[in-house]
């Protein structure tokens, strides 16, 4: 009876989740002029429309690219200091993790008016695409931190030792044996950094010079003013890009990780 | 083969834990030899600044006279066998076999042969391309070993191998080590806090209390001629037996016990000193009061535990003594009988 | 251990994180302070000196104390809701027999995979006064008139609720899944019924997860732009929406420092009053 109950209530909230996603999805099939509901009929006319726009295929390509580099930067550098943190930090410990976490623990909005005042106070402002990228590696470290964290904890560290008895350099020992066994947690932290990346709107919104609107913004700037279902077709296509990537990627991650 | 050489061997942890205190040990080629104590007695610090992977506070250690103190854990050529294996997840056994000579650059011909007579070595050829994961507990061990010996190191070092296997395999195993490193002729050292493994495998049995060696000699002397209570005690069950020297002829002392006179090496202690003898268990043996002879003693409990009976007596004055016979016929709480000792079992440990 | 030390210096993979970290967090962070207590400035951001004014400015604006108080609310009253809606999916996902566990975790998981603006974009169509559920309340004759869903607190916390509930159900699932099943069983056989399970067992365990969910929702609520400037619109203004458009729209960059600093204040001490009254230390993850 009470389980009975849980699960109605479950798919509810379910239903709840999924509610506006699936009407922007259903929207972007209208063939009206404006967001209609009920729609008028069925139509791709606003994906052409939106496959035509160049302001939004540059915002697309912009995100992408801004996307890509924030998850090569932070997985670096977020990689190094989660192997530190496991292996190295002592009484600094929990001090290295609040630091590693703050980007997340703190406000966006606030990290992205630092950095906002910031880009000023030495001089670059917002000409150049400076502030924006260190404020998308600011915002996805803590993801690459984590993830790679939480597969270096299942790492024995005895598999070193062993390696480093059997006559294996350090560089080595990370190359054959550590970098291997965590790749799993390196992968998601690094796919998460990208859909994070594609989806921070505050400092992309504070810190966007002219010309480096990513898709988020441009979305919302276009939403100001117009309510044609155009807008509906490029949440779609952003979605299924999202959702591709983290499938193609789980699939290739899966393989990876099954295999031992 | 490599003798190994350890000279007043000192690790002290932060101020002044001293975790392993000047112990000097000799190994000869191809010796096996086990470091025996209880947990933090400076058994596996001992085995780790062996390997290197511990520094040392003062002291020296040498591989046939060369001093390796200075030298990193990869550049030591030892085999190392860990105590949950450390086999590496994401390789093959055949993998796990190939590392170490990969890092020494073998060239393939030569690798392959070399894997292949290991694997023979350790009974594992059908299993080469398995993950470590598919592997029970005895085969990952064995890979473990394998894994050490292919690279033909200079010493082989095991840290409580056998700790995470259950107690059938455990026994297996315990003569599986032993051939091997027979055959081999390796210089081994076993660290173990399990006596029985310690007793059944080693040349020569090291005991160490408080970062101390305490005692070392083969196995046989280390049961039946320990030198403490701590020694005795730990390597098997034992009476202490508190008694006074009636005599002292030459080598000899003669010593008044309950159980009678018992004759052992004479310490230099003179007549009616007092004296703690050591009597195992087995050394001693139960009649029934019928038989007229021995000392008279009651049954306070018995167990059975297969072919051994584990009694607990009650001598007249009330001391309780530990005694094992092989299971015949077993007396009831409660009996009265006679207790008879083989006086050439009594083992002098100190002064009472 | 200086054989066993891989390098002679392993700070070094330290070093690039906390270079960028100190350099663009902790100093940007401190400049705020400084800023807040900058002379506003005419057509620059500010004006050369130091002041209290802008603090002065807050504390004599009803306006602002308003914007702060409502923001304050909607950010307390989207914590409980979504700590209440949340919960028992959250337990319900955190039992390992569950059948369908992979497509409700992904479900779950599926609003932070699809950017913020497109879900607030989602519920501006839904709740529009020409949106799918007035139309749909009206088709069916329910109401006459839209209902007010948009441009006020109601239709941002719905909003917001939904944006951020994902956050609240996954730090308690981690938590719930970490209870070990031998507890329950343990405190059954010693003759806890169903409600004493929940109540004695499972909820103080899944603690640490709601107390990271509701601090995690709490400060993401009130730092939320995107949403509140979509559903709120004009009319109803939080104070992130505020402080963006004073520094971004007005220029006015002192103001806007003093009113961030100011609602992220009054927000730690209610995240640090929340966390003493759950008697928990503070932990994240």
């Amino acid at each position: 009876m009470a389980r009975q109950a849980l699960n109605i209530y479950s798919v509810i909230i379910y239903i709840f989740l999924l509610l506006p996603i699936a009407v922007v999805v259903g929207a972007s099939f209208n063939s009206g002029e404006f967001l209609t509901f009920p729609p008028q009929g069925f139509s791709l006319r606003w994906y052409v429309a939106f496959l035509n726009n160049e302001v939004f295929m540059r915002a697309i390509r912009t995100s992408l690219w801004i996307a890509a580099v924030a998850m090569v930067v932070s997985g670096i550098i977020g990689t190094m200091a989660a192997v530190y943190y496991v292996n190295y930090a002592a009484r600094s410990k929990e001090t290295i993790r609040i630091a590693m976490l703050s980007p997340l623990l703190l406000p966006e909005v606030l990290t992205a008016i630092s950095l906002l005042f910031f880009v000023y106070a030495v001089g670059i402002g917002t000409t150049t695409m400076f502030g924006l990228l260190v404020g998308h590696v600011l915002i996805t470290l803590p993801f690459v931190f984590m993830n790679v964290t939480s597969s270096l904890e299942g790492y024995d560290p005895d598999w070193s030792m062993a390696a480093q008895s059997l006559g294996a350099s350090r560089w080595t020992r990370f190359r054959r044996i550590t970098l291997p066994l965590i790749k799993p947690g390196v992968f998601s932290g690094c796919l998460f950094a990208f859909v994070i990346s594609f989806d921070v709107f505050t400092i992309s919104f504070m810190l966007k010079s002219i010309g480096s609107s990513t898709l988020p913004i441009q979305l919302f700037d276009y939403l100001k003013t117009n309510y044609t279902p155009e807008a509906a077709a490029v949440s779609t296509v952003s979605i299924v890009v999202t959702i591709l990537v983290v499938i193609i990627s789980e699939k290739v991650l899966g393989l990876r990780v099954h295999r031992f | 083969m490599t003798k190994v050489t350890i000279r007043n061997l000192t690790k002290i942890y932060g101020q002044a834990i001293k975790a392993v205190d000047s112990i000097s040990l000799e190994i000869p080629s191809g010796e096996f030899v086990s470091l025996l104590g209880p947990s933090g007695c400076g058994k596996t610090t001992t085995l780790k600044m062996l390997a290197g992977f511990e520094s040392v506070t003062s002291g020296s250690i040498a591989f046939d006279g060369d001093d390796v103190v200075a030298v990193p854990p990869e550049g030591r050529d030892i085999g190392m066998v860990f105590q949950n294996y450390a086999l590496f997840p994401h390789m093959t056994v055949r993998g796990n076999l190939a590392f170490g000579l990969e890092m020494r650059k073998v060239p393939k011909a030569e690798m392959q042969r070399r894997i292949d007579a290991t694997l023979d070595l350790v009974q594992l050829g059908p299993y080469a391309d398995r993950y470590p994961r598919q592997l029970s507990g005895g085969q990952q061990q064995r890979v473990a070993i394998g894994r050490a010996l292919v690279i033909e190191p200079r010493i082989l070092l095991l840290d409580e191998p056998l700790a995470n296997l259950d107690a059938k395999l455990r026994e297996e195993m315990r003569v599986f080590i032993r051939d091997l490193q027979r055959r081999v002729g390796i210089t081994t050292v076993y660290v173990t806090h399990d006596q029985a493994e310690a007793m059944t495998m080693s040349d020569r049995v090291v005991v160490m209390f408080g970062g101390k060696i305490a005692q070392q000699a083969p196995p046989s002397d280390i049961y039946d001629y320990p030198v403490s209570r701590e020694v005795a005690g730990f390597v098997g069950q034992v009476n202490f037996i508190d008694g006074f020297v009636a005599s002292v002829d030459g080598d000899l002392a003669c010593i008044e016990t309950p159980f009678g006179p018992a004759e052992v090496p004479a310490k230099t202690r003179g007549r009616g000193s007092a004296v703690t003898l050591a009597l195992r268990p087995e050394a001693i043996d139960i009649v029934p009061d019928t038989a007229g002879h021995g000392i008279p003693a009651t049954v306070v409990s018995s167990y059975f535990s297969g072919a051994i009976l584990d009694y607990t007596l009650a001598m007249a004055d009330g001391t309780k003594v530990d005694v094992k016979t092989i299971a015949r016929t077993r007396f009831e709480p409660g009996a009265q009988v006679r207790l008879s000792v083989d006086a050439h079992r009594f083992w002098p440990i100190e002064a009472a | 251990m200086q054989t066993a030390s891989p390098g002679n210096r392993p700070y070094l993979l330290l070093l690039p994180a906390a270079i960028l970290l100190i350099v663009f967090m902790a100093i940007p962070y401190l400049n705020i302070l400084v800023t807040s207590f900058r002379n506003p400035g005419q057509g620059t951001p500010y004006a050369d000196g130091y002041t209290l004014m802008n603090y002065a400015r807050i504390f004599s604006s009803p306006l602002y104390q308003g914007q702060l108080f409502n923001t304050l609310w909607i950010g307390i009253v989207t914590t409980f809701a979504t700590l209440v809606i949340g919960l028992p999916v959250a337990f319900q996902l955190g039992r390992a027999d569950l059948r369908w566990r992979g497509l409700a975790y992904g479900i779950v998981l599926s609003p932070l995979l699809v950017g913020i603006v497109i879900r607030s974009y989602g519920w501006t169509i839904l709740l529009g006064n020409n949106g799918v559920i007035n139309r749909t309340l009206i088709n069916l004759g329910l109401t006459e008139y839209p209902l007010p869903l948009m441009y006020n607190s109601l239709g941002i916390i719905i909003a917001l609720v939904h944006v951020f509930l994902p956050f609240m159900i996954l730090p308690i699932m981690s938590a719930v899944q970490s209870i070990d099943p031998a507890v329950v069983s343990a405190a059954r056989s010693l003759g806890a019924g169903r409600a004493t399970v929940i109540r004695r067992i499972l909820l103080p365990l899944a603690m640490p997860g709601i107390q990271a969910g509701c601090i995690l929702v709490f400060v993401l609520s009130l730092s939320a732009y995107v949403t509140p400037a979509m559903i709120g619109g004009l009319r109803v203004k939080t104070m992130a929406v505020t402080v963006v458009d004073a520094l971004l729209d007005t220029f006015q960059w002192p103001l806007g420092a003093a009113l961030a600093l100011m609602l992220s204040a009054i927000g730690a001490v209610i995240v640090m009053i929340f966390a003493r009254a759950t008697r928990m230390k503070w932990k994240v993850g």
